[in-house]
């Protein structure tokens, strides 16, 4: 079930990402609209990388497939 | 290998001067909110980024403003602190326009900070036991403001810092917009000679370009709800993009749908041009023909030239190009791991 993981993950951020401001906003500060709402930014920026890092392992998956692929080839053919 | 080094270093250019460079001083709130007509008040502006104390508080000048005719000049300027100045106003006993109330912009200009606005910061009700004719509006014109030229961003309302998600959150759409018109015609070139060379390309951009379109919409959201106030608030241009990425996203169902990879790349590619033909209208005429909450008037559904001053545009640009070579350079690591893939199948 290796192909259900990545939308799992994705999931959960998209969660986090809508939820957290609730969550914080139960509190007395909201320190995401401190400092000239700041933090949205650094938010921003690492909703990117996270989604770049994201496409890199499921890059990686599927070249660890294509790896596994051939090494079972080779070993078929040295029989 | 040199332009994929290069998309880095502009990347790195873009968050750190993104980051770094200050913005304008502005003007952040101002007590009390309401006045009548006729009334002297003590109007407590408080600014942002401000450094009111660097010069002599007589060379502080303070207008409430209703248009470029109407406006009233403070008399005693007193500075608290750097962000904090008190300004003594005697209202007209008439407003400038025969309303029950108006809504006045605060303008401040400061030699070495140069001139900020609030607007809509004050609002005056018309009195009517006052009946003299005391007061003109007209008697000291805005003029000689001093404008700054420096290496800043524009301070903006409400959104603050966030104005710096320019340089992150729309060049999503623009580097999708570069992902999808590759991937397009790769689709075309498929069309004209169905080699499979042209459909792996394809597949890489459309999907390097749907990575972008769901950073955009996530990134956008988070924007949102600090800026409107929800995440989703059923903006035309939201729902509108949210339709464009489901368009793209049956593009891959329906690749996946079929037994045979050529009949399916064939018709994938046919769906291709029809996602990219809907995705010019459902981006770029829609939002244009509704109010939207993104920036600039209905007619204009991303921002104007009056969002984007050049010290941003130094940044801007840059960052159009970095994530664009950036998306072309991920394109080209999964369209080679897909030749690998009809490579090793070759073998079979």
């Amino acid at each position: 079930m290796k192909f259900f993981k990545t939308p799992r993950i994705l999931t959960l951020i998209l969660f986090l990402v809508i939820h957290l401001p609730l969550l914080q906003a139960q509190g007395n500060r909201d320190f995401m609209r401190e400092t000239g709402k700041i933090y949205v930014v650094i938010g921003v920026i690492l909703i990117i990388f996270i989604g770049i890092v994201l496409n890199l392992i499921r890059l990686d998956r599927k070249l660890t497939k294509l790896e596994h692929q051939l090494n079972e080839e080779k070993n078929e053919q040295s029989h | 290998m040199w332009w994929k080094t290069t998309s880095v270093l502009i990347l790195i250019y873009v968050i750190i001067a993104g980051i770094g460079v200050p913005l304008k001083p502005g003007i952040d709130r101002v007590a009390p909110l309401s006045s009548k007509a006729g009334q002297s008040i003590e109007l407590q502006v408080f600014g942002y980024n401000s450094t009111f104390s660097e010069t002599a508080s007589e060379k502080i000048r303070v207008w409430l403003e209703f248009d470029s005719l109407h406006a009233i000049q403070s008399g005693k300027v007193d500075v608290k602190n750097d962000t904090t100045l008190l300004a003594s106003f005697q209202i007209p006993a008439r407003l400038p326009q025969n309303k029950q109330s108006v809504l006045l912009n605060v303008i401040v200009d400061h030699p070495t900070n140069g001139v900020s606005l609030l607007p809509a910061a004050l609002e005056v009700l018309a009195d009517t036991a006052v009946n003299t004719d005391a007061g003109n509006w007209n008697e000291h014109p805005i003029s000689q403001l001093h404008v700054i030229k420096d290496f800043s961003y524009p301070y903006r309302n409400v959104i603050y810092e966030t104005i710096r998600n320019t340089y992150f959150h729309v060049p999503m759409w623009f580097a999708l917009m570069f992902m999808f018109i590759a991937s397009v015609y790769y689709s075309i070139q498929y069309l004209r000679n169905p080699v499979a060379e042209n459909d792996r390309r394809a597949v890489a951009f459309t999907e390097t370009g749907l990575l972008f379109g769901f950073l955009g919409l996530v990134t956008g959201m988070l924007w949102a709800h600090y800026a409107w106030g929800k995440a989703w608030s059923n903006d035309i241009k939201q729902l509108m993009t949210a339709v464009a990425l489901l368009v793209y996203l049956a593009y891959f169902i329906l690749r996946a749908s079929f037994d045979e990879p050529e009949k399916g790349a064939r018709l994938a590619a046919v769906y291709n041009i029809f996602a990219f033909s809907s995705l010019v209208p459902l981006l770029y005429i829609i939002p244009r023909m509704f109010a939207s909450l993104h920036p600039g008037a209905t007619g204009n559904p991303a921002f104007g030239s009056e969002d984007l001053d050049n010290t941003m545009r130094l940044v801007f640009y840059p960052s159009i190009i970095g994530f664009t070579m950036l998306g072309v350079w991920m394109a080209q690591i999964r369209y080679r791991s897909l030749r690998l893939r009809d490579r090793l199948a070759d073998i079979d």
